[in-house]
């Protein structure tokens, strides 16, 4: 019941999105209309900015999954004492706005880094320097969002393995006749990766809303989905208001069922997993 | 001795940001391929104390709502995520924590803008908050989903069979084997709250003015040096709580 | 499980009771109660504003104009009429939302009091009737405005019909570094050999500014502003546009980018012609260059120019809120702000740079004289020169088309 405190404004908003994209609400508002759906839904370019921005969600969460395993696994305790235990704590301090503009400022081809290539000789002026951002890939904004995350993800992990004992597994491991690598790779990264699991969902919803930094270092052609609403909801033209609704709903819908199917996959496994290993389950 | 100089370039890499915005904060003019401004001054910083007044209220009123929050929603997160996590239905709770974060948080408070104009909460302080809260308090939750396991039931249910109540459970055990997670959650909690911009514009319709709210603009405009700055700005409290936060948990830390 | 049920059936009826209460505000419309305001005289406006607080929402990313809000209209307002001024970073989008959640939630007092708005704001505030009006003939100040000027009286073709009163008066302005460029383009063809020479040095932004070249374009290519003054015409629109669509796919290919992206904002945009990315920026205010030299950013070289075919001049308004609390007060800023001694100080290139909207001939001598001494910009053109390059602005139906047409035909969404 406590949750539904927190719950309740939302669905309410949810609720207050629909009557909007279904034109039952909103000064201009015609009267019920089912247009703005299919306008939407029926335009490839919606689709395409699904598609980027599960992309760019994907790859920055992988990459700074596997990177932050790696340093877990392999220092296990210098995040936890030590001044590198406050330092990881600093790129969290950074808003995502800032940390756009910090991308942008060093990769750009008028950037620090193509300054610096220039100085050491390896480039002989700013045109030869590569598109990282604004670029077809999302480089910029990947690099951004993984800069934010990879911390994050180090901090959670270093603090999971020692709340979760996962050192005694790896001595176990090790013990059992396992390399360090063998140890870290089959023992310390899976089981940090289960039961961090519903943080990384939570992470990769988080970085596929993003707004500022795909604002700043994206490219209109590839655009990820809160920048296509926001230009609906707030660009010149108070009829597509209905259509920016009609977005979120649509992406709210397609994320969160996916939530709940890797949610739920992870959940499965879990109870095999614990059923195995004795260790009694009455969830 | 490699491992202790990778340490340091690690700790220099993460620091790599700061140096350049501070470096940019105190420059003027940055044409290419110079590496540093071309000039050093602390004009900037004179000009944007001078143009923006109140800052230093506004550091206040943000420190304020973001501690306020991040206190209690903590500890509420903490709580209610354990009964989630032993409830039958975990998993139907969890997905509707979800919930804030699939919707654009820009979109998000314009959905819920119009409740709050209605229940006469915007331009407030208290509308403010409470509108963090929606967005926080799930994080919190999440946060700690992953944090409940049979291992911390069990000694929670040794802790009773010991004879020890609920709330010593809570004090004397749940909460200091957490203690590193509590930590780390809120000062994510913080950060949400303190960096929070348009929630926050749209439901204080500009009148509850954060120090977020007040230099936002800075960082989205063209001049590189105001923008630096703000950034510097905006950071410096959250690194100076947390290495005081940091030190203090050290210290009890290292005295057990 | 009964009781289960009952409580979510509970909890559906809540939800979309609330639902329904939030939605339902529309119907009650408050009548006018403003009209004693605008029948008081001024001096009661005066007496009614003192005490009293006014929220004023403006867009506040530079620090010149910060300091000119911070450091001298608010002690002025508050030492000479007891006002308190608040002011609230915010610009055209976020008003626009921020009135129609009120209105659409029935608010009977506004949030806002006054607004900094032009163009496509107030356009859409009049859409749906957010705005105070008509006030701004009971400003004493007002009477040194040139509201025959159209490009003062009138606000993208509208007329402001005392919806909001004149604040400044900018014409846009390209900029270009003349050491990379000693010779900048002056027209459309010269604009298409010179990126075909230097690809990649040019581009313009897929917001207010960039449109604003859209529509000078599209001016151009109609044959001149007369063709396209007045009301939005489909047919005109229809027949003109794709000419535009085609010089900018000839123009694509050598742009920033290879026009596969445009920068979302003036800002980026700025940044890269101060780090030597691009060679041209442009700008709707233009003695923003002499801002942005004084600042640092731009280099010395910088100047800023306008094209033989022209370049479109407006202005920037103040709006007050249909549901203002403090009307009397808003006005009574509004008419601080056309003060000839608030005008003058604002055009000082030190200052802000930002032009009057006081007719000169109206002016009493002294006051004109001051102007006259005012120091001139270093890195735009005088003001008279680029008058006489003028051209009006559109209709605001054509840069809503643009916008969307310009995603349509070349980003291709």
């Amino acid at each position: 019941m406590f949750i539904a405190l927190a719950v309740l404004p939302l669905l309410l908003g949810l609720g207050y999105a629909m009557a909007y994209s279904l034109g039952l609400v909103g000064l201009l508002s015609e009267g019920f209309t089912l247009a703005h759906w299919e306008e939407v839904l029926g335009s490839a370019f919606f689709w395409r900015t699904m598609a980027f921005s599960a992309w760019v969600s994907v790859v920055t969460t992988v990459l700074a999954v596997g990177v932050a395993l790696g340093f877990v696994a392999a220092w296990p305790r210098v995040f936890l004492r030590g001044s590198l235990s406050l330092f990881i704590y600093f790129p969290l301090a950074i808003p995502a706005i800032v940390m756009a503009f910090i991308v942008f400022q060093m990769l750009s081809a008028g950037g620090l880094v193509s300054r610096l290539a220039y100085q050491l000789g390896l480039i002989s002026g700013l045109e030869q320097f590569p598109g990282l951002v604004n670029d077809y890939w999302g480089i910029g904004i990947i690099a951004a969002h993984f800069l934010m995350a990879a911390p994050f993800f180090i901090i959670f992990f270093a603090n999971l393995y020692e709340n979760e004992q996962v050192e005694e597994f790896v001595q176990l491991a090790r013990t059992l006749g396992a390399g360090a690598r063998q140890a870290a790779l089959r023992v310390a990264a899976p089981l940090l990766l289960r039961r961090a699991f519903p943080t990384i969902v939570l992470y990769g919803l988080f970085v596929m809303g993003a707004y500022e930094a795909p604002l700043l270092l994206g490219r209109q052609s590839n655009q990820m989905v809160s920048v296509l609403a926001i230009q609906k909801l707030q660009r010149f033209n108070l009829g597509d208001i209905p259509q920016a609704y009609v977005a979120c709903i649509a992406y709210s819908a397609i994320v969160l069922s996916l939530a709940v199917w890797l949610l739920g996959r992870n959940g499965e496994e879990r109870l095999k997993y614990q059923g195995s290993g004795g260790r009694g389950k009455k969830v | 001795m490699a491992k202790r100089l990778l340490k340091y370039a690690f700790i220099a890499l993460l620091l790599v940001p700061f140096g350049f915005l501070l470096m940019l904060s105190l420059g003027r003019g940055w044409a290419y391929p110079e590496v540093f401004p071309r000039q050093w001054t602390l004009e900037n910083w004179h000009f944007v104390w001078g143009a923006q007044a109140g800052l230093g209220r506004s550091t206040l009123l943000s420190l304020a709502i973001s501690l306020g929050i991040a206190a209690p929603v903590t500890l509420a997160g903490f709580w209610v995520s354990k009964h989630i996590a032993y409830s039958r239905r975990r998993r139907f709770w969890l997905v509707l924590a979800y919930l804030p974060y699939v919707l654009a948080p820009a979109v998000l408070a314009a959905c819920l803008q119009a409740f709050f104009f209605r229940a006469e909460l915007s331009g407030k302080v208290w509308g403010v908050v409470l509108a963090q809260l929606f967005i926080t308090f799930p994080y919190g939750v999440i946060f700690f989903s992953g944090f409940w396991n049979e291992q911390m039931r069990a000694m929670e249910q040794l802790a009773a069979t010991l004879g020890g109540r609920p709330r010593q459970a809570y004090a004397r055990v749940l909460i200091p084997v957490g203690r590193g997670a509590l930590m780390t959650c809120f000062f994510q909690i913080f950060l949400i709250s303190w960096f929070e911009y348009g929630l926050t514009m749209l439901i204080g319709v500009g009148k509850v003015q954060t120090l977020t709210l007040k230099v936002f603009q800075y960082v989205g405009e063209a001049n590189i040096f105001f923008a630096a700055l703000t950034g510097c700005l905006l950071v410096l409290p959250p690194l100076v709580l947390l290495w005081l936060n940091k030190r203090y948990v050290f210290a009890r830390a290292g005295a057990r | 499980m009964i009781r289960e049920q009952k409580r979510r059936s509970a909890l559906w009826f809540f939800l979309s009771s609330i639902l329904l209460w939030s939605c339902g505000g529309q119907q009650e419309r408050r009548p006018e109660e403003a009209a004693d305001v605008l029948s008081m005289p001024w001096e009661a406006i005066e007496q009614q504003a003192r005490g009293s607080t006014v929220n004023l929402m403006m867009w506040q990313g530079d620090p010149l104009i910060n300091a000119y809000m911070e450091q001298y209209v608010k002690p002025a307002v508050k030492e000479r009429f007891g006002i308190n001024l608040r002011i609230a970073g915010g610009q055209g989008s976020i008003i626009v939302q921020a009135l129609l959640a009120e209105l659409q939630a029935g608010r009977p007092n506004s949030e806002l009091d006054l607004m900094w708005i032009n163009g496509e704001t107030f356009y859409q505030l009049r859409q749906i009737g957010a705005l105070f009006g008509p006030w701004t003939d009971k400003l004493p100040n007002a009477r040194y405005i040139d509201f025959e000027n159209p490009f003062i009286g009138q606000d993208f073709q509208q007329p402001a019909d005392g919806f909001e009163c004149p604040w400044g008066n900018v014409q846009m302005a390209i900029i270009y570094d003349s050491l990379k460029a000693p010779a900048p383009p002056q027209d459309r063809a010269e604009l298409l050999a010179f990126v075909r020479r230097h690809p990649g040095c040019f581009t313009f932004d897929n917001h207010f500014t960039g449109l604003t070249f859209l529509k000078i374009l599209l001016m151009d290519i109609a044959g001149g502003p007369q063709v396209l003054a007045g009301p939005f015409d489909e047919e005109k629109y229809r027949r003109y546009a794709p000419l535009l669509w085609d010089y900018i796919r000839e123009l694509k290919p050598y742009l920033w980018k290879q026009g596969n992206a445009f920068p979302e904002a003036v800002a980026p945009m700025h940044q890269m012609f101060a780090n030597g990315e691009l060679w041209f920026t442009m700008s709707n205010n233009d003695s923003e260059v002499d801002n942005k030299v004084l600042q640092g950013l731009f280099p010395e070289s910088a100047r800023a120019y306008v094209w033989e075919v022209g370049t479109i001049q407006n202005s920037h308004y103040m709006g007050i809120a249909r549901n203002a609390a403090n009307k009397a007060a808003a006005m009574v800023v509004a008419n601080f702000l056309i003060s000839p001694e608030a005008q003058h100080r604002k055009q000082d290139p030190a200052v802000w740079g930002d032009g009057t909207v006081l007719s000169m001939e109206k002016l009493p001598p002294e006051w004109q004289e001051k102007f006259r001494k005012l120091p001139g910009r270093r890195h735009a053109p005088p003001r008279e020169q680029m008058q006489a390059r003028a051209l009006p602005e559109l209709a605001p139906e054509y840069m809503i088309r643009l916008a969307a047409d310009f995603r349509k035909e070349i980003l291709g969404q």
